[in-house]
């Protein structure tokens, strides 16, 4: 049984077609990558299955229960956390009080969700931030306080939405192996959506690919590469034209 | 267990606060054995009674981040069930309290439910009309006294326990300074608590808030009625106190707006500052609006001040005086 199905989900919003008919399956245990240029309709494909609107047509599956038309926190409660693209820290929460906010999501106990908020803050390495305000750290580590807070939730299904976005080189990496971490010794599925490509590539045991809401592609990551359709997508026709032209030259 | 554990867990206040609170807390119970003029005794209930108004308002307001203007409907409800229960059935105020505060919770379900639909602005201007009709409704209302109100007789013998009827101010006092003590213990539960930290977390993004599990609309409405309760429990008190309530006191666009004012003006979201706003304004508003009263040409000018510090506070520190202390002390750090 496939942990995630989504099945010809579209969504519109008035006479924009933001996805048409989008179908995959995401196995347990699996880190797949959902890609495409600016604009292909990636976020809105998150937010339907997130629950935060529902897709005008077409289901969603998890853990085999229709979740289609569910309120996000009622999917969020189901065991499928989400980070967002556009992250503001502000307010009045101290770094462990906002992972508390996540752990509260199973338990009534103050005790419980401050036991279950610091192990997972030791465990992506910022223990030492426990204290300090949001506002008060760098922009990569309020993004892992932000995935503190969704891990914290004890999810199955993890949806990144950007979290590479804005962080240099180095600190991709870094995340990577966080992020490989948490597959690995957490056991929790990944659906991440990125433009950073070397990111996922890396990173994806599938990916899909997305264009103009439509869904173009789906394979392994060195296939996709590879699809024709893919390479039209993101480079455009002429780029396309001109390699066929040039491997005709070299037979 | 734990909810009486966190009410009693003031661990992570820095020590200096708690030193102060201390130094209060001795000054309030110490302060009817001092020499005072019986126009302090009243300032000192006011200030209690404003008090629990702020932390009432402060876990929807401050913690939540949903400014209320509509507080008098309850404090006018808490002071009516108490006036009508006690004038024409004969009941005593323990048990027209906490009816007083289930009509009033009731009550904050109805409007709740349909206003927390809107946010901000919508909502604060919704809150103020919802206030206001009922106020009009009790002024027409035969049966609560109309526009007069209602005036609940002296049972004659003092002091009255069961009526809550007393000559000397000093026994409200007390029995108004308890409620205070149970009110702040109650905050500091609810600020350790889920819907505490859940509110906290709405307060900073709902849409995060949402994707970790948080009913936001449901959230939003138990808080409501918790800090429903605390406002009615006053007004219920406040009808024994006055012996005497009417709409135009008990539900004005004014008190719920003082209430407010004293919140913000202390530190929305923290668990001093609606007592430090009344500490500020309550006397203020007494001693200040009496002296201007009595000069010529002067009088309302105190309301006029009112507003300049509202402006002042929203421009320099919108997390009012405790903010600033908290300013201060970041920046020694």
């Amino acid at each position: 049984m496939s942990l995630l199905r989504v099945e010809q989900v579209s969504k519109h919003f008035g006479g924009l077609v933001a996805n048409h008919e989008v179908s995959f399956n995401l196995e347990e245990g699996e880190v797949m990558g959902l890609i495409g240029p600016n604009g292909a309709g990636k976020t809105t494909l998150f937010n339907c299955i997130a629950g935060f609107y529902p897709p005008t047509s077409g289901t969603v599956r998890f853990n085999g229960e229709d979740i289609t038309g569910l309120k996000d926190f009622q999917v969020a409660r189901r065991g499928l956390a989400r980070t967002f693209q556009i992250f503001e820290a502000s307010g009045d929460l101290k770094v462990v009080e906002n992972v508390m906010v996540g752990s509260f999501i199973h338990t009534g106990s103050r005790r419980r969700a401050r036991r279950t908020a610091e192990s997972t803050l030791e465990f992506l390495g910022i223990a030492e931030a426990a204290g300090a305000m949001m506002t008060e750290l760098p922009v990569a580590a309020q993004k892992r306080v932000a995935l503190a807070t969704a891990l914290a939730s004890d999810p199955k299904l993890l949806l990144l939405d950007e979290v590479g976005a804005g962080l240099n080189p180095s600190e991709i990496e870094g995340l990577v192996g966080l992020l490989q971490r948490i597959h690995r010794e957490k056991g929790i599925s990944l659906l991440l959506t990125e433009h950073v490509l070397e990111m996922v590539m890396a990173m994806s045991h599938r990916v899909i690919v997305l264009e103009s809401g439509k869904k173009i592609a789906e394979g392994e990551p060195s296939e996709v590469v590879k699809d024709p359709e893919v390479v039209r997508a993101y480079l455009g026709d002429h780029y396309v034209k001109r390699q066929e032209r040039e491997e005709g030259r070299d037979a | 267990m734990e909810a009486v554990k966190n009410a009693l867990d003031f661990s992570d206040l820095p020590k200096s606060e708690l030193g102060i609170a201390v130094v209060v807390l001795a000054f309030l119970v110490s302060f009817p054995a001092m020499p005072h003029s019986s126009f302090a005794m009243a300032t000192m209930i006011q200030f209690l009674m404003f008090s629990l108004y702020g932390m009432g308002w402060n876990l929807i307001g401050g913690y939540g981040g949903q400014v209320d203007l509509g507080k008098a409907q309850y404090v006018g409800i808490g002071a009516y069930t108490t006036a009508v229960m006690m004038i024409r059935w004969d009941v005593p105020f323990w048990f027209s309290l906490p009816v007083g505060m289930g009509l009033a919770v009731g009550w904050s379900f109805v409007i709740g439910y349909p206003l927390f639909r809107l946010k901000g602005h919508y909502f604060a201007i919704a809150t103020i009309a919802t206030s206001l009709v009922l106020k009009d409704l009790f002024e027409v209302w035969d049966f609560v006294g109309g526009a007069r109100g209602l005036e609940i007789p002296l049972k004659g013998s003092f002091p009255d326990w069961l009526y809550l009827q007393f000559r000397e101010d000093f026994y409200y006092y007390y029995i108004l300074l308890v409620m205070f003590l149970i009110g702040l213990l109650y905050v500091n539960a609810f600020r350790h608590s889920r819907l505490g930290f859940q509110l906290r977390a709405i307060k900073d993004n709902e849409h995060v808030a949402r994707s970790l599990g948080i009913d936001v609309h449901w959230s939003k409405i138990k808080a409501y009625a918790t800090a429903t309760a605390f406002v009615a429990a006053v007004g219920s008190f406040h009808a024994c106190y006055n012996f005497n309530i009417e709409p135009e006191d008990v539900m004005s666009l004014d008190l719920s707006v003082l209430i407010a004012m004293m919140a913000m003006l202390g530190g929305a979201g923290s668990i001093w500052g609606p007592i430090i706003g009344a500490a500020i304004l309550v006397p203020m508003k007494n001693y200040l609006g009496d002296w201007l009263g009595g000069q010529a040409g002067l009088a309302g000018m105190d309301l006029a001040l009112y507003g300049l510090i509202i402006m002042v506070i929203a421009a320099v520190q919108p997390r009012g005086v405790y903010g600033i202390v908290e300013a201060v002390r970041a920046r020694r750090r």
